[in-house]
């Protein structure tokens, strides 16, 4: 066989873009026709699922609304999002904090967001409205300053007096609220004091800045913390994970995608977590018939996608690596 | 009518970005200034109000807090980077922010070392942790530069090699996982949110 004409040279010679072509169409036929696929849940997305989950109000049977509207506001325990990301890094943890919004707001739990970027203070709004717009009926009158409350975009020199703060007092360390009120006069803060009142940070960011708060929070007050990470610091975190200075970590799209079926599972159905019903209940229906949202699937749409792409790009490793060694060996067998 | 504009403005960037995947040209080269002039852009005001505002104008000039005079004129000196003649005054403010590493130190010892080292000598009693002590000593072992890696430490140390390279793997595919997902994020953007292909 001629070893400059044979079929493993031409591959090896082939345009990278017509990879990009493949890779690209392998990419959108699942994203606009999207299948139903299992999403298989882990523990380090189920701590943190459960850990929100235990924060929320118990209601006595047969309260009105409104009872329930007083005892959520009462309520000692809240959740502080750091939205440690800008825009570049979206499609991984944006629909993380959709799910934890989604969920927070499912099960009346008080949350707080905050950046030390000035790029996201948007994405916060963004998070917000987009979980809201997309279920007026359910989410449509949850009000800030009552459900939740933004602080805003905080500068990054104040990080840390902010950090140590908030182990004293919230309303001081944070001052006022990204609508310019002062944090201290706002409904949702009663009750809630310090960190042993908001008892978990869930940091996402796109690098190892969730280590702030274990480095500061965590040894001084033994707040939790967990993460939101994009998949290529998962690698990096997994060590802080097994020795439970992290309570949990959700890694890139898959973990959005492992959140986005806990929320629907159980927080939409308002049923207590269970690994019976994750095992023996059938998949949530993400495509055809399905009555949820869009932005409420999206992770899991995506990682139908996902799947494809890597399937793909196994494929191209398995012909790469065949053809170089054909070609070795052909170029052996000529000398 | 505003978000579908600024959604036609999102997807005429991201074709401008996703040109360069054929070969360099201006419509990239357009977006990628002029994505780093807008970010410029927009960060100096939203520290003006975020930051100078609530922590500087207002606590100094509104409520006569003459103390925080020091902090700021600290603060102010960085503005002499600028200045040929003056910026060794900028090394001050940055100095005194060293100090605070001091602080980190400690910290960053419990959390990132004692914590960690306390997390590697647990008993062995599965395959993980037999698999986290072997790995741990033998990277350790690679590390250790005094000894030739020859012989029968050459062989231990080639397994540490191989535990490497395994972390080396995981690493690797996430960062393809990672890669792959910023692709999806953008194609939803722009079958869902922008051509409107699926609800």
């Amino acid at each position: 066989m001629d070893k400059n004409n044979n079929i493993f040279q031409k591959i090896q010679q082939l345009d990278r873009r017509y990879i990009y072509i493949i890779l690209a169409v392998a990419i959108i036929l699942p994203l606009i026709f999207p299948y139903n696929s299992k999403t298989y849940t882990t523990k380090p997305a189920e701590n943190i699922y459960r850990m929100i989950d235990s924060f929320a109000p118990v209601f006595p049977e047969g309260a009105t609304e409104e009872e329930k509207d007083a005892i959520a506001m009462a309520h000692d325990k809240a959740v502080m999002l750091a939205f440690w990301h800008d825009a570049s890094t979206m499609s991984e943890l944006f629909p993380m904090e959709l799910s934890i919004i989604r969920h927070c707001f499912e099960r009346r739990i008080k949350f707080f967001t905050f950046t030390i970027f000035a790029t996201s203070a948007p994405i916060i709004d963004m998070a917000i409205n987009e979980v809201k717009k997309s279920d007026p009926e359910k989410y449509g009158n949850k009000k800030s300053g009552e459900d939740y409350v933004n602080f805003g975009y905080k500068v990054s020199s104040l990080l840390l007096p902010i950090i140590f703060g908030m182990g004293e007092d919230i309303s001081d360390a944070m001052d006022i609220d990204a609508e310019g009120r002062k944090v201290s006069s706002l409904p949702i803060m009663t009750n809630i004091k310090n960190y042993n009142d908001m008892n978990l940070v869930i940091d996402f960011s796109a690098s190892s800045a969730g280590t702030y708060w274990i480095y500061y929070a965590r040894p001084r007050f033994g707040v939790n913390v967990a993460v939101g990470v994009t998949a290529v610091m998962a690698a990096d975190t997994y060590p802080q994970l097994q020795t439970g200075q992290f309570i949990g970590m959700l890694a890139g799209m898959k973990g959005a995608a492992e959140y986005e079926k806990l929320v629907d599972v159980f927080a939409s159905t308002q049923r207590e977590f269970s690994s019976e019903i994750l095992r023996n209940e059938a998949e949530p229906i993400i495509s055809g018939d399905t009555n949820l949202p869009y932005p409420f699937r999206q992770a899991r749409i995506g990682m139908n996608a996902q799947s494809i792409a890597h399937i793909l790009i196994i494929v191209f490793i398995l012909i790469g690596n065949v053809g170089f060694f054909v070609q070795k060996h052909l170029q052996k067998n000529d000398n | 009518m505003y978000e579908i504009f600024s959604n036609w403005v999102a997807a005429f960037f991201t074709l401008c970005v996703f040109s360069f995947l054929y070969k360099d040209n201006p419509f990239y080269k357009f977006a990628e200034y002029l994505f780093v002039g807008v970010t410029a852009g927009y960060a100096i005001p939203l520290t003006y109000n975020m930051a100078f505002i609530p922590y500087v104008y207002q606590p100094i000039v509104l409520q006569h807090r003459w103390e925080l005079l020091v902090p700021a004129a600290m603060g102010f000196l960085y503005v002499f980077t600028l200045s040929r003649k003056w910026n060794w005054l900028s090394r001050y403010p940055i100095a005194f922010g060293m100090g605070s590493v001091g602080m980190s130190v400690p910290l960053a010892m419990h959390a990132g070392v004692l914590v960690q080292m306390r997390g590697a000598m647990i008993p062995i009693q599965d395959i993980n942790t037999f698999l986290v002590f072997i790995g741990t000593i033998t990277i350790l072992l690679y590390f250790y530069f005094s000894k030739a890696h020859t012989g029968l430490y050459g062989k231990v140390v080639r397994v540490g090699i191989w535990f490497m390279m395994v972390g080396f793997g995981a690493s690797f595919g996430y960062t393809v996982m990672a890669r792959i997902s910023l692709l999806i994020g953008r194609i939803q953007f722009l079958i869902a949110d922008v051509l409107g292909i699926i609800k």
